[in-house]
């Protein structure tokens, strides 16, 4: 019954992005067709969502753990800064001022991964905490006003160098999605972040080393956001408010992409996806008309539409292969993963990360590493 | 302590059955209570019990029969009319609010003193004393709930059970396994405020897995078994050993031996236990035998649902894990118990094995990786050839399909997947917990000889199971707990159904310190799995209760 039916429903269970992206082209092609179809559309399309992109990628990690991450916004706000500052005000040269702004947001992953995995407090308030202290440590080193942005052209060349018309900048978040999507999906320890993320106490009693890994993801993402920091502020300057901007878009992001390629995971293809159908619709709908709540509505009911759209033919598809699940199973659905009330069936359908927090289950006795 | 026979009893149950769809849950029970009256209903998981209660309390309608509470006709089906006759049920789970005061939890359901439409904390705060004192309870009304004893609790829960109602006095008080999470010292306190108010004239109903309270407190005693009365007799005129007779019957099963070829002696231990405790443990030692298949029994709280958890390091311990090369395993360590061979199937597939969100293939090579990798990196091509030909070994349907997620498969078939799960790893010692709980007959078959080759293969299988038919058929040796500890050990020709209830039960004297609401006296004679639909208790059945 399932196969026939995944052969003829041509994909739309998870590749109604790209159908989508295909109808917005065609759209905006036949209606703006001297502003849409070109390749200045592609190049700005490409650049302008890459940060956006690469907080996307960051997230995707620990969620796929089952982990919240988020102060990722306010890393990436805070290495830009810290960046900007060593280097106008320091007169640092270039690269130390971007190791140490990596190395904070490294810094800040670990720290994260000490409070979820140690102190076992749930990764959503951990990282909620970190951020508003993070927030104030920027407040701290810039002391509230926009730092000088760099003056060497070796600054703005690391992201606005062209290759091929694009931006540097879109190939680093080319390199880093492949990067995440073979370590995600090609290595052993990807296997057990999602493993954890799954079922917390199932991956313990196989020998998964859950603290672990949830720590590790932190601090993937830690260091990602300060990455996507110190591009941001090559690329348009140390803005003091940008991070958390980008915060809930990076999460859009990921859920959007957890309903594509891969339903019902986390995942980075299916991310920079939604990133770009995203951006390519708000692109076109700007070439004609001009307001400016457009993005934000436009992001808000995408997301909405898709999730939905997601979770129904997911339930339907279950329907249809799994008449009678044994009822002995039941209990376990209200069980701990449930507590973060997401919607039902959730804990492991296609909203992965409405489950809670792996810290929880790892919380399970003698838990941590 | 009988009444006088001229009074009219308490309760008075003439002929009552029952059935669900093809199964009979009562059989012509007949069953009578005097005033005063303590009588103990006994009987098995899926022995009739519930029903029983389900009925009094009008939450079941009988097929026949009749119910009359202190004379008066039950009108069978009605919540309601139970408690207008004088009918009282406290349930296993109390269904008291912890986190609020004994004061609150007495007036849930009968509600607050009130003075214009205030709550009156003085006239609440002495009826609530004068409800705990009918029970000879000196507690504080403010007290939370929560801080109490657990037999205070109880307590708590029969007083409110006996609020004084002008409408409808209280003529029956039915218990349902009061003491089953009760420590024995505070058994005791039970029994005295159960004596208390059985002194004052009501009805006492008091189903019980606990023997040696019976003799304790009951003056009569009710055995059910399937559904049937098989003894209604004075108390004084049974001994320990017949009452278990009664209970477990005294037909023996035909256990088909599927492992019979399997010797009854391990030749050395592949796995030793050495003083456990912790989690309903209290030094449990054990040696596990290559080459053969161990089972292990026990009550609810005996330490049975426990000790495999506890071994492999899923539930904290004290006490020495062994291997058979002489290797100490670190308490709540599961990856270095798998190094050194142990593999562990939790009871609870869907909360603790199951990784439901990722395809059948990955839950099965989860537990080790390491054949599957190369240069850091995973290779699909023989993680997929090992996973197609477990499906084809175990016979997991749908077929061949080994990509899709767990969650699309059935229960017996995720059952299946886990088995592959650990079989691959070739374990030295195989540790399951109710390996086919919920699992039907056919996958049931198929993973039963699955264990039996394991153990032909040299490795060491240790099944812990209330299903006492499914030990007795594929078990060398059976391991009975009691009081967290390895009370019997059966083996060789000595392994029967019969002997390992007979041995579970025996122990029955003493404290079970189980948490867990079901309880676990395994049924033998029965076929495997759950006969009844009315098993657990909802612990909501309507006013009855209040």
């Amino acid at each position: 019954m399932r196969i026939s039916g995944k052969r003829l429903n041509f994909g739309f269970d998870r590749f109604s992005g790209l159908y989508l992206w295909g109808l917005f082209i065609l759209i905006f092609g036949i209606w703006e067709p001297r502003l849409f179809l070109t390749l200045g559309t592609v190049h700005s399309i490409a650049s302008e969502q890459a940060v956006a992109a690469l907080l996307g990628l960051a997230v995707v990690v620990p969620l796929a753990t089952g982990a919240f991450d988020l102060s990722i916004g306010a890393t990436a706000n805070l290495s830009a800064v810290l960046v900007a500052l060593l280097q106008s005000q320091q007169h640092w040269s270039m690269w130390p001022a971007i190791a140490v702004a990596l190395l904070i947001g490294v810094i800040i992953g670990a720290v994260n991964g000490f409070i979820i995995v140690r102190l076992q407090v749930n990764a959503f308030i951990a990282t909620l905490g970190m951020a508003t202290i993070v927030g104030a440590v920027e407040t701290i080193v810039s002391g509230n006003s926009q730092p000088q942005p760099p003056t060497s052209s070796a600054w703005a060349r690391l992201t606005q160098y062209q290759i091929f018309g694009f931006q540097a900048l879109f190939f680093y978040v080319i390199i880093i999605a492949l990067i995440s999507w073979w370590f995600l999906e090609r290595t052993p320890a990807g296997r057990y972040m999602y493993a954890t993320g799954g079922n917390g106490v199932a991956a313990r009693l196989s020998g998964v080393r859950v603290g672990g890994w949830t720590w590790l993801s932190l601090i993937f993402s830690g260091t990602v956001a300060g990455l996507a920091g110190v591009l941001f502020s090559s690329q348009s300057g140390p803005s003091l408010t940008f991070g958390p901007a980008l915060l809930l878009p990076a999460y859009a992001a990921a859920f959007l992409g957890s309903t594509q390629l891969r339903p019902g995971r986390f995942n980075v293809w299916g991310t920079v996806l939604a990133v770009y159908v995203l951006a390519t619709g708000v692109f076109g709908v700007q070439l004609i008309t001009s307001v400016q709540w457009l993005n934000d509505m436009f992001n808000g009911v995408a997301l909405i539409v898709a999730v939905s759209f997601a979770v129904w033919r997911q339930r339907r598809a279950r329907a249809d292969v799994t008449p009678a699940q044994p009822v002995e199973s039941s209990p376990a659905e209200s069980g701990p993963g449930a507590a973060g009330g997401g919607p039902p069936g959730s804990a492991n359908g296609q909203s992965p990360g409405l489950r809670s927090s792996p810290a929880g289950d790892s919380a399970a006795p003698g838990g941590g590493p | 302590m009988t009444a006088p026979a001229d009074t009219t009893p308490a309760l008075a149950v003439t002929g009552l059955s029952k059935r669900f769809g093809a199964s009979v849950a009562l059989q012509d029970v007949d069953l009578a209570i005097g005033p005063g009256e303590v009588h103990a209903v006994l009987g098995e998981n899926g022995s009739g019990k519930s029903t029983l209660i389900k009925i009094l309390s009008g939450f079941h309608r009988p097929d026949a029969g009749t119910v009359a509470v202190s004379g008066q006709p039950l009108p069978l089906g009605h919540p309601a009319s139970s408690y207008r006759l004088g009918a009282r049920f406290v349930h296993q789970d109390l269904g008291l609010v912890d986190s609020i005061p004994v004061l609150d939890n007495l007036a849930i359901g009968a509600g607050f003193a009130t003075r214009l439409g205030t709550i009156s904390a003085r006239r609440s705060s002495e009826r609530a004393r004068a409800d705990l004192a009918r029970v000879g309870l000196a507690v504080d009304p403010g007290a939370s709930v929560g801080s109490l004893s657990p037999a205070t609790r109880t307590g708590v829960a029969i007083a409110r059970a006996l609020r004084e109602d002008p409408g409808s006095p209280v003529r029956l008080l039915v218990l349902d396994e009061p003491t089953a999470t009760l420590p024995a010292t505070e058994v005791d306190r039970l029994m005295d405020i159960i004596r208390r108010v059985s002194a004052a004239g009501v009805g006492v109903l008091y189903v019980t897995h606990r023997l040696d309270e019976i003799f304790t407190i009951a003056g009569n005693v009710t055995v059910l078994r399937d559904g049937r009365e098989v003894a209604a007799v004075p108390t004084s005129s049974l001994d320990h050993r017949r009452l278990v007779d009664l209970l477990v019957g005294e037909e023996l099963t035909a256990a088909h031996h599927v492992a019979e070829t399997l010797p009854a002696e391990g030749e050395r231990p592949a796995l030793s236990l050495r003083g456990i405790t912790g989690a309903s443990l209290d030094g449990f030692s054990a040696d596990f035998g290559a080459g053969q298949i161990t089972g292990i029994a026990g009550i609810t709280g005996s330490g049975r649902e426990t000790v495999l958890g506890a071994a492999f390091g899923a539930i904290d311990r004290t006490g020495e894990v062994l291997t058979a090369g002489g290797v100490r395993l670190a308490p709540s360590r599961p990856d270095l118990a798998m190094r050194h061979g142990l593999a562990y199937l939790p009871a609870d597939r869907v909360r603790n094995a199951a990784i439901l969100s990722l395809s059948a293939r990955e839950n099965i090579s989860l537990s080790s990786l390491r054949p599957f990798r190369r240069f850091g990196t995973m290779r699909g091509r023989p993680e997929r050839r090992i996973a197609l030909t477990w499906f084809q070994r175990l016979s997991v349907r749908p077929p061949d399909l080994v990509d899709l997620p767990l969650e699309s498969f059935s229960g017996g078939n995720q059952q299946k997947i886990m088995f592959a799960k650990w079989l691959r790893r070739e374990p030295v010692v195989f540790l399951l917990d109710e390996p086919t709980q919920g699992v039907d007959v056919g996958a049931k078959a198929v993973l039963h000889r699955q264990l039996v080759q394991a153990a032909a293969g040299g490795a060491a299988i240790v099944i812990s199971s209330s299903d006492v038919d499914e030990l007795a058929a594929i078990c060398q040796r059976v391991i009975v707990c009691r009081d967290g500890r390895a009370a019997a050990d059966l083996r060789g020709g000595e392994v029967s159904a019969r002997a390992i209830s007979r041995e579970c039960l025996l122990g029955s004297a003493s404290p079970n310190h189980g948490v867990s609401s079901t309880t676990g006296v395994p049924r033998p004679g029965a076929s495997p799995g759950r006969v009844f639909p009315d098993q657990g208790f909802p612990d909501q059945e309507g006013p009855a209760d209040k």
